[in-house]
């Protein structure tokens, strides 16, 4: 057993080595004047490139470079250039926890960007706040996130869960009379994340007199959802409002059309959001709603350079979570030049910190404030299939087309 | 409330079809050689991405993917039971035999993955999302299908155990190996083969799952849970058995998904595995171990 132990500390020992050289290796990163003193400004970073994560984590991972790239090409962070060192934390918890240690304690950092998920996130933070790090991260939606007390974590998207469909219930309540929904059906899947979305909608709809008549949870086992549309069915709703990942929202939309279930408004979380949702649910995409952090056609500051910078340097399209990594490096270094230091000393970082707590952010996911547990104070874009595109329905200052509702028959 | 008792009853039977389809080669595996096949549902996905890929390249309807991959799976199953399974100690076979297939499962998991990415992906047909109303019960074309083709492939693979000479080898062989074997039945070979069509029944219900559910290579953890509850309820080994407890499960799932909510409709698998185990350890329709098949 001690020789097993042995020999895997060596490998991993080896592997880090490896990716700390490769990295380093990298153009760009290596082209910093011999004469300058300070040396770059050197951020550390620990992702899930492998293991069940490393789709998401690659992502934030090309927007981290993405990011870096056009700060080195515009001069660097206080003329200093910027130098990403990742690490691979192979989507464990234990692993991302000793990455933060070693990038803060052994490589010095001048400053750490957060990994993805809940999950990764909370061990991560708590290393960083115990060096007094600011620690702006680009994927922790979960409320536990924010309640560890954690007094530098930041997220940088537009909202937690239940806020995604804010500007999806205030629409709906400034119609007339007429026009309004009085019956809801609520349908969510059993994640902290998915129920939050489908809830935050459902109260504010609740407490403004739309009854909501079926409220129904599954768990993640699920793979039939005819009965669960038979139940909806029965009721009747107006609108559909489905708190689902991707099986879930393509199992309901099709046992919601075989059951003959015809809302007026259908609105579900994440799926509609993926490329491959309208081809597995064929023509019944139009009108779907959906809430969305990011869009690849909206004007915000720096939205359309990043697409355009992106593409040049990986060659495909953008997509949140990439623009999720990017928005992290647009809050630090507006922190970053606003206070004008990088240092990891505990004050400086606790003035970037006390900066990002107070001030509001241009990104390209639109203008980002945080509360004092450091969640995002925005809502999500709603998006909308239009004649088999995905626009940009509401709010009103991003949007791409009008808003169809009552929809078309599924 | 009683047309919605009668649509949660209606998609119930309907839905036990396709779990009685997917259960089959699991309960063969087990009357033939005491193996516990975790690795039958990746199977089913294999299945299920082949099918996706005869469709989406040749444009051919999913069903057209059957004479593809029925005798690939049929020898894939041989290849397993010959190669891998028929090398485990006969000591502790039902043991090992997990360990194994589920060493096959996380293998299966990992080349899709490594094909096909981890992306989405799903075989959507234009009857897929329409109905049949009788009654004011709307009966899905797609549960409608996988029930038809359920039915004919238990239905073909009970003439296959009762009518053939291969089949009444496999009865023999399940029965009582050793006899069997005095009796001239090439038991290992008989063994190889009862693998195979088994696996043969994955083929089939990986291309009915395709139709009715969008798939990633890890979509096969969710239905292990589901299709071992209804061997185990249905008696271990018995084909017949697991059919009825396919659809009695299937419809406790719908009438209570439909009454109470559908936590409770997936906790019912688990109860009546519990209460099966508890109160009748044989199953309850697989009567006794040498008459089961």
């Amino acid at each position: 057993m001690a020789r097993v132990l042995k020999g895997l500390t060596t490998i991993s020992i080896c592997v880090l080595a490896l990716t700390a050289c490769a990295k380093t290796d990298e153009p760009g990163a290596a082209a910093q004047s011999p004469g300058q003193a300070p040396g770059p400004v050197r951020i550390g970073i620990s992702l899930p490139l492998t293991g069940d994560f490393s789709e998401p984590g690659k992502g934030i991972q090309e927007g981290y470079q993405v990011w870096a790239d056009r700060v080195n090409a515009r001069g660097g962070l206080l003329g200093r250039k910027v130098e990403l060192i990742f690490r691979d934390d192979a989507s464990d918890p234990n692993r991302v926890s000793s990455d933060y240690e070693s990038l803060i304690t052994q490589d010095k950092v001048n400053l750490v960007f957060g990994p993805f998920s809940s999950r990764l996130v909370i061990p991560a933070a708590k290393v960083a706040e115990s060096y007094g790090m600011l620690f702006v991260e680009p994927a922790g939606a979960a409320k536990e996130v924010f309640e560890q007390g954690f007094t530098r974590l930041f997220y940088a998207a537009p909202a937690i869960a239940d806020d995604h469909y804010n500007y999806l219930a205030d629409y709906l309540l400034k119609l007339p009379a007429g026009q309004r929904p009085r019956t809801a059906a609520y349908a969510s899947l059993d994640d902290p994340f998915a129920q939050g979305t489908a809830y935050g909608l459902r109260d504010k709809l609740a407490a403004a007199g739309v009854r909501t008549v079926v409220d129904e949870v599954y768990p993640p086992e699920t793979t039939d959802f005819a009965p669960i549309a038979a139940k909806i069915a029965a009721a009747k709703p107006d609108i559909v409002v489905g708190g689902t990942q991707f099986e879930d929202s393509v199992g309901l939309v099709r046992a919601l059309q075989e059951l003959k279930v015809q809302p007026r408004l259908a609105a579900f979380s994440t799926g509609p959001t993926l490329p491959e949702f309208p081809g597995a649910v064929q023509g019944a995409a139009e009108h779907v709603l959906s809430p969305v952090g990011w869009s690849a056609t909206a004007t915000f500051p720096g939205n359309q350079e990043m697409v355009k910078r992106h593409q040049e340097m990986f060659g495909g399209a953008a997509n949140e979570d990439i623009a999720n990594g990017y928005t992290v490096g647009q809050i630090v270094e507006a922190a970053v030049a606003a206070v004008k230091c990088v240092d990891p000393t505990p004050a400086c970082q606790g003035k970037l910190a006390d900066h990002v707590r107070q001030g509001t952010f241009d990104t390209v996911v639109g203008p980002l404030s945080f509360d004092d547990q450091g969640r995002p104070e925005q809502a999500h874009m709603i998006q909308q299939y239009v004649n088999g595109k995905i626009e940009i329905v509401l709010p009103g200052n991003a949007k791409t087309a009008d808003l169809v509702y009552p929809k078309r028959e599924w | 409330m009683v047309s919605l008792l009668l649509q949660g009853l209606a998609l119930g039977v309907l839905t036990g079809g396709l779990y009685a389809l997917l259960a089959a080669g699991l309960s063969l595996y087990f009357g033939v050689m005491r193996v516990v096949m975790v690795a039958h549902p990746a199977f089913l996905f294999l299945a299920a991405y082949l099918t996706y890929t005869v469709h989406t390249t040749l444009g051919l309807d999913p069903f057209l993917a059957l004479p593809l991959t029925v005798p690939l799976f049929f020898a894939l199953g041989v290849a397993v039971q010959r190669l891998l399974v028929a090398r485990l100690a006969p000591e502790n076979l039902a043991m090992m035999s997990v360990l194994l297939t589920f060493g096959i499962a996380l293998t299966i998991e990992g080349l899709l993955g490594t094909f096909y990415t981890g992306s989405y992906k799903s075989v959507s047909m234009e009857y897929a999302t329409r109905s049949l109303t009788i009654a004011g019960v709307h009966l899905p074309y797609d549960k409608i299908i996988a029930f038809g083709v359920a039915a004919a492939t238990l239905g073909a693979l009970f003439a296959v155990l009762v009518k053939s000479r291969f089949g009444q080898a496999l009865r023999a062989t399940i029965q009582h190996r050793e006899a069997a074997r005095l009796v001239g039945v090439q038991t290992e070979r008989v063994a190889g083969y009862g693998f195979g069509v088994g696996l043969a029944t994955a083929a089939v219900g990986g291309t009915v799952l395709a139709l009715i559910t969008p798939f990633f290579p890890a979509s096969h953890w969710v239905w292990i849970g589901k299709l071992m509850a209804v061997i185990v309820v249905g008696g271990l080994g018995s084909v017949l058995g697991a059919a009825l407890a396919a659809v009695l499960l299937g419809v406790v799932e719908g009438l209570v998904l439909v009454t109470v909510d559908a936590t409770w409709a997936t906790i019912m698998f688990y109860v009546f595995l519990f209460l099966t185990l508890l109160a009748r350890p044989q199953g309850f329709f697989g009567g006794r171990l040498a008459h089961r098949f």
